[in-house]
């Protein structure tokens, strides 16, 4: 690593199975590959990797040894105010955070393995944390085990596209005032608290999995304060609450599938010009909920499994509305524990009542025209892990291939 | 005691209403697999059923049986035969033979298509109020002399538990919703072996949904084997209770 100093910008530095320790600070452009299981370890010292110039390349080394601190965000990778920035193929391990990116522009972090320790969420950090970056692209990637495992804050125009992100402490993704980004063909699972997006505006939410995350307050997605998103082609399954839509104007959620989940959909009476068609709700205890009247918002064509109409002039589309907040949904929404009485008698008898004859549900939020079969297109994200790139006919028949690289 | 538990046995075995049980639970049980597409729904709208369903069936055949085999147990009390044998093989015979009429129709079913958590606790709490409403049912007919009446007894019985008890509950928790009675109407709720065992399946099947807000509580209760041995504790209370006051009665009573 000595050459480092001798090293002319533009050179390329192969290092073959070399453990390194103590931070290396990069002030140089070049490209440092790492071969044959390359280790640099930062022994707890601070930071581990630090970038401080243009177009740099780290590949294929392990890293770890970065020291927790409450007063720093000490990273294994990190680089301040850089453009080009490449990082592919490493290995960070237990890092406290991982990959930190800061005012960078046009970052590429791809096929890295960030696997954090999973302790108490105050001695973790987030896996790969980008703070006022744009046109960053994150692919390919698996993370787990850190506080939050992708974090954009103050990000534009950024793609994070196939990645796998399990076992946070806290969210697998989560967006703060980032704007303009899409996130697309990614795997979220067993997040304590899911996936955010909060005060971010024109998101693309595309082709994800939300999957088994549990827990009071755990989302498949919390959309907190968003306007003009798009979330289609996602399956929510298995979370406490699939999709979380708080505070939202001009949000289309469109062609998911929510199976599964305690709650399919909780909607906050905040909610305004939110279009909700062509979904599948499947096997979820709840398929709706929410706090108060729903106005101005959209719903139509989805398929539901309760929906309990008729087609009589087969045209797949059912000839009586459908409403999906029950009496028993909003009786939980006031008194939590009443959870006690799901599928009773009683309950089932009153749901059924209350249906027929609307006294205590907004009569506005009515699927006009449910399927009477869920659509073959609904839902399809990527069975495996997203890593492949998915074709997927939209409903005019055009193929929207989803692989933007 | 055995001698009278055998031959009460085989004339339940021979009894059509027994064999038209175990076909009807197979007959639900089987539509409703074959109906849904996804089994663990058919396993919803069978809980719903069973939870209905069992403790009806339970209590009316066997008030019924119980009149109609009064000839016999008048018989049986003439001979050399400890009275507290007479009802125990009786009740012993009664159970059997709905446990295994519903092991045939539900258990079967469950078995092949959904062998899960769920429809393991599902068989467990449809066992528990065969047993429980078995149980009522005799005491029933015990203290009512005349059929109709028996009858009429078991139904408001029945209705009772399935539907007004959970309705007077859910009347307090409404009127009281500004307290924290929380701690009060799951125990309570509890208390009625219907409930009961719904709760036990719902735990497993609403999962997710359980889990949310005070959800967690109640799993970490129930989900545990604590939980439940609570909940047989109190499936064995139901049962055992009323076989008490039975025994008293018929100890007491004027054939």
């Amino acid at each position: 690593m000595e050459v480092l100093a001798i090293a002319a910008p533009g050179d390329t530095i192969h290092v073959y199975g070399e453990v390194h320790e103590g931070t290396i600070t990069i002030e140089k452009s070049v490209v440092l590959i790492g071969h044959d299981g390359a280790v640099i370890d930062g022994g707890e010292q601070g930071e581990v990797v630090l970038i401080k110039s243009n177009d740099v390349t780290i590949e294929g080394f392990t890293i770890r040894g970065s020291r927790i601190s409450n007063l720093e965000d000490n990273a294994g990778i990190k680089a301040s105010e850089c453009r080009n920035t490449v990082i592919q193929d490493n290995f960070l391990d237990g890092c406290f955070f991982a990959i930190y990116l800061s005012g960078s522009k046009g970052a590429l972090v791809e096929h890295n393995t960030v696997v954090g320790h999973n302790v108490r969420d105050d001695q973790m950090g987030n896996g790969i944390h980008l703070w006022k970056c744009n046109s960053a692209i994150i692919r390919n990637n698996t993370v787990r085990n850190h506080r939050d495992g992708i974090y954009f804050e103050f990000v534009t125009d950024s793609r994070i596209i196939d990645n796998i992100s399990t076992g946070h402490i806290r969210y697998g993704l989560h967006f703060m005032f980032s704007h303009r980004n899409e996130y697309i063909g990614n795997l979220f699972r067993d997040n304590g608290a899911g996936v955010a997006v909060m005060y971010s505006h024109h998101m693309i939410m595309r082709h994800n999995r939300f999957e088994a995350n549990r827990g009071a307050s755990a989302y498949g997605l919390l959309l907190k304060e968003i306007n003009d998103g798009e979330v289609t082609d996602n399956l929510m399954m298995d979370n406490t609450t699939g999709l979380m839509v708080d505070g939202c104007n001009r949000i289309s959620v469109e062609r998911n599938e929510f199976r599964n989940n305690g709650w399919a959909l909780r909607l906050f009476a905040n909610a305004l010009y939110c279009a909700f068609n062509d979904n599948a709700f499947i096997a979820n205890t709840f398929d709706l909920s929410s706090n108060g009247e729903l106005k101005e918002n959209v719903m139509s064509g989805n398929y539901w499994d309760r929906y309990v109409g008729y087609d009589l002039d087969h045209d797949k589309v059912g000839d009586t509305p459908h409403r999906p907040l029950g009496f028993f949904a909003l009786l939980v929404e006031r008194i939590p524990y009443a959870m006690v009485f799901s599928r009773s008698l009683f309950v089932s008898l009153l749901d059924r009542a209350e249906r027929l004859l609307p006294t205590l549900t907004p009569a506005a939020l009515q699927d006009e025209h449910p399927l009477m079969r869920q659509q073959e297109w609904v839902g399809k994200a990527d069975k495996n892990n997203g890593n492949a790139p998915i074709s997927v006919r939209t409903m005019n028949g055009r193929s929207n291939d989803m692989d933007h690289g | 005691m055995l001698k009278v538990f055998k031959y009460t046995l085989i004339d339940l075995a021979r009894n059509r209403f027994v064999l038209g049980y175990a076909l009807l639970m197979l007959f639900v049980a089987e539509g409703l697999f074959f109906v849904e597409d996804d089994p663990s729904k058919a396993l919803l709208s069978l809980v719903q059923v069973v939870m209905a369903l069992v403790p009806l069936i339970a209590l009316v055949f066997t008030i019924v049986y119980s009149y109609d085999s009064l000839e016999f147990t008048q018989l049986l009390a003439v001979q050399p035969i400890a009275r507290r044998s007479i009802l125990a093989g009786q009740l012993l015979a009664l159970c059997t033979a709905l446990l295994v009429a519903q092991g045939f129709g539900l258990g079967l079913p469950l078995i092949v298509h959904l062998p899960n958590m769920a429809a393991l606790m599902l068989s467990f709490s449809g066992s528990g109020l065969v047993l429980v409403f078995t149980a009522l049912g005799l005491l029933i007919a015990l203290k009512q002399r005349e059929k109709a009446r028996g009858v009429g007894v078991g139904l408001t019985v029945w209705f009772l538990f399935v539907l007004v008890y959970d309705a007077l509950l859910m009347a307090l928790m409404f009127s009281f919703s500004d307290h924290p009675i929380e701690p009060f109407v799951v125990p309570l709720a509890a208390l009625n072996p219907i409930d009961m065992g719904r709760i036990l399946v719902m735990l497993q099947v609403d999962l997710a949904a359980m889990m949310g807000y005070s959800g967690a509580v109640y799993k970490d209760f129930f989900g545990s084997y604590g939980g439940i041995a609570v909940a047989a504790a109190v499936l064995l209370l139901w049962f055992v209770v009323p076989t008490l006051f039975s025994f008293r009665t018929f100890q007491r009573k004027d054939l």
